[in-house]
């Protein structure tokens, strides 16, 4: 834990804003560099520098294991089920605009129809995965 | 409905022990829900494989194609059922389905805390899914994503036991496949370099006509497979972290790892060389001489290096280095005979060693003796355990009415047929030295005096799942019928294509 | 021989990937502390990395994302890029597998010599 001053009130005010970052990367997967993975990072890191600055404790406060558990596991199940809306329409597994999804104007956010969804559950595994490799890592005891 | 499940199994056999393994952890104290639950997606994997193969079987050999997505070949992924596909999908499914049952009976012994339990499972099943994958998928980076998979969950479950020389055992493991898989990226990259395709059909029908104008990066990329797949499949020279990985994982474990687990790589490793290499250019670099020569040594080395252990399970674990050399010995044949044994012996070898490695799990947990000179008189304490190491032996010696007669007599027929009467030579001997390791535990266990320990049968789940795997041995033995017929239709894919 | 030169100097990132896996082989089998072997194993894999981008590069290509208004002349190979992200992660999560266990490991034999950790385990073995 650190005893800044600057330093935590630069994290507080930059927190939602590395988080909204995290978020149009996710979003914009397919339009722009980045993606599921590197959006997910980078809203995981943010979760780490708050802990990094404001100690463990607080870190787990705010997001406690079974939260990230929970995050962990559906954040992958709803890949599936996302993938599972071209089966449930007749169509192959993952199957986007066959099964009828809105691809709207290539170029613009909605162009990548379930792409972005799917990139959602995998970004936020990213993140809770990164967390929980930051905790875990932190927490051994020496 | 069930109309939709039926045209999507190719990619349910993939992803359901995938998706059910991702949840297990927000349960994970609930023992019973989780073993049910794994047991539960075993049993309808194994319906599902089933209803595959039969389906293949039907067509008579028409692949079932599976587009993920609905984007067709060079853009999408594909998912092909075809022959070798229904094979090992059966075997996986086959085999693991008795693992769990047995380890729902035997874990708690093993490994402590319902935690830890859970993730075990949740390692088994990401195992079981990427093994199923890599039987299927047809395309080359899905099988490197597929083979890392199945080595971090290998890894993972050989460190499940608490003991430090576990931790030891999986970061050499993690290390040597990890340089293995690094190997596996590279010839992918040279692959794609000089074809410019990933699916593997694709990339065939590029290779056969450019390759004569870069024989050196197709060298490269062989070689890379042949050193990836060779080190994660425990292939001769390159067996070193086997023995210790396998030996000191809980028994379950080493039962999928050594029976299943390997083995997937091996599958991979035929689809690179035959499906995307070919056989006549496998004779061009003479990787079959290769491929013969090291298995030769690699079933004479491993036999006598098994002969000398006396750790039961290190015993097996060497048993399998030697195993492993049977199957590339059949590979490099070269022939339809000597690859159905080959195929074959994938098949009857994971039944055999599970269920030897099984039983070897129930003795050491119920008597607490690993050596096999402690071991007297279990026979008569543990009838039915020893009786299946019995007929699991019985089995890898190659004795008729057993399973692992059948490949072993494919091999020797293939080999034969090659004008290899050195590989003949070899393969008998081979059965005369797998003799040599494993009756002596049977006489130990039978004739010699029991102390007054009160030893028992474990319980009634790993008994069924012990009686099991012996039926298994003995139906694919006596009446071997679809499996055997879909590993000749296999091999015939493999050495007649194009 | 120039011809040869000028080809290898063309080249230079495959030269670089070889000689940064020939670095990463050697130490990954070669040194016995576990953390430079977990090191070696990364050098290696971004040796790969960097021969699979090399392969999707093309001189002068613009960056692979469809602008209808003005078309670039020619584009870069976005597959091997794509790729290698997935092959990123995967060594993300070797990286942190093995992490945990040397973590595990200093803590039952109290060091990250992989020699002296085997010496070890013999020694109890044999007594």
């Amino acid at each position: 834990m650190m005893k800044d001053f600057v330093l935590k009130r630069i994290v507080i005010v930059l927190l939602p804003f590395i988080q909204m970052y995290g978020l149009y990367v996710i979003f914009h997967g397919h339009v722009s560099p980045g993606g599921s993975f590197a959006g997910g990072m980078i809203l995981g890191l943010g979760f780490v520098a708050f802990a990094t600055v404001f100690g463990l404790d607080r870190g787990r406060q705010m997001l406690p294991e079974k939260v990230t558990t929970l995050t962990e596991s559906y954040g992958t199940l709803w890949y599936g089920i996302m993938g599972m809306i071209g089966i449930f329409k007749g169509f192959p597994f993952l199957a986007n605009k066959l099964a009828g999804i809105d691809v709207g104007v290539p170029g613009t956010l909605t162009s990548g129809g379930l792409i972005s969804w799917i990139g959602l559950g995998v970004g936020i595994r990213v993140a809770s995965t990164i967390t929980t490799l930051f905790f875990t890592m932190m927490e051994e005891k020496p | 409905m069930t109309a939709a499940i039926r045209a999507n199994l190719p990619v349910f056999a993939v992803i359901a022990p995938l998706f059910v393994a991702f949840v297990l952890p927000t349960f994970a104290r609930r023992t019973r829900l989780v073993e049910g639950l794994v047991i539960f997606v075993q049993a309808v994997g194994l319906w599902g494989t089933a209803y595959l193969a039969r389906l293949v079987l039907a067509q008579g050999g028409l692949p079932i194609i599976y587009e993920v997505g609905g984007w067709s070949a060079p853009w999408g992924i594909e998912l092909v059922v075809g022959n070798l596909g229904a094979f090992f999908l059966l075997v996986v499914a086959g085999v693991s389905l008795p693992v769990a049952i047995y380890a729902s009976g035997n874990l708690a012994k093993e490994v402590e805390g319902a935690r830890r339990r859970a993730w075990f499972y949740v390692l088994y099943l990401l195992l079981g899914g990427a093994l199923a994958g890599m039987s299927i998928t047809n395309d080359l980076f899905n099988v490197f994503v597929l083979v890392e998979v199945a080595t971090l969950s290998c890894c993972g479950l050989v460190s499940a036991s608490q003991e430090p020389s576990g931790a030891e055992a999986a970061f050499n493991y993690l290390i040597l496949a990890t340089l293995g898989s690094g190997m596996i990226l590279g010839g992918i990259g040279f692959l794609y370099i000089v074809t410019g395709h990933l699916n593997m059909g694709f990339a065939a029908r590029a290779l056969a006509t450019v390759w004569q104008d870069y024989p050196h990066v197709v060298w490269m990329a062989i070689s890379f497979f042949m050193v990836g797949f060779g080190v994660k499949a425990a292939f001769f020279p390159l067996h070193i972290w086997l023995p210790d990985a396998h030996s000191v994982a809980p028994s379950p474990a080493s039962a999928v790892l050594s029976g299943l687990a390997v083995k997937g790589y091996i599958i991979c490793l035929m689809k690179v060389l035959f499906h995307v290499v070919g056989p006549e250019l496998m004779q061009v670099f003479s990787l079959n001489r290769l491929l013969v020569l090291l298995g030769m040594v690699a079933i004479l080395i491993g036999s006598i290096l098994a002969l000398g252990q006396d750790e039961l399970k290190r015993r097996l674990a060497f048993s399998t280095v030697a195993q492993i050399g049977y199957i590339f010995l059949g590979m490099g044949l070269l022939n339809v005979k000597g690859m159905t044994g080959a195929l074959f012996h994938i098949a009857s070898h994971g039944i055999i060693k599970s269920a030897l490695f099984l039983a070897a799990g129930a003795v050491i947990t119920q008597t607490g003796k690993e050596r096999v000179s402690e071991l007297a008189g279990v026979g008569k304490k543990m009838p039915i355990t020893m009786g299946v190491f019995t007929i699991a032996s019985l089995g890898l010696v190659g004795i008729p009415l057993f399973s692992g007669f059948v490949g072993k007599w494919y091999m020797l027929l293939g080999s034969l047929g090659a004008g290899d009467y050195l590989a003949a030579a070899v393969i008998v001997a081979g059965s005369v030295l797998c003799a040599g390791y494993l009756f002596p535990v049977i006489r130990v266990a039978y004739f010699e005096p029991a102390p007054a320990d009160d030893w028992q049968e474990p319980g009634v789940r790993q008994r069924l799942a012990l009686i099991l795997l012996a039926m298994g041995i003995f139906v694919l033995g006596t009446i071997p019928g679809p499996l055997l017929e879909l590993a000749l239709a296999a091999a015939t894919d493999f050495l007649v294509f194009n | 021989m120039r011809i040869l030169l000028s080809k290898l100097l063309i080249n230079y990132p495959y030269m670089a990937s070889v000689v940064l896996f020939i670095i990463g082989a050697s130490t990954v089998l070669t040194r016995s502390n576990l953390f430079k072997k977990l090191i070696g194993i990364n050098i290696m894999e971004s040796a790969i990395f960097l021969m699979f981008i090399a392969a999707g590069n093309t001189r002068g290509g613009a960056v692979p994302i469809l602008d209808q208004a003005n078309p670039g002349a020619s584009y870069i190979n976005p597959i091997p890029s794509a790729l290698m992200l997935t092959g990123i992660v995967v060594s993300v999560s070797v990286t942190a597998f093995a992490l945990a266990l040397i973590v595990r490991l200093y803590d039952s034999y109290g060091t990250t010599n992989a020699r002296r950790i085997a010496e070890m385990r013999n020694g109890v073995a044999d007594r």
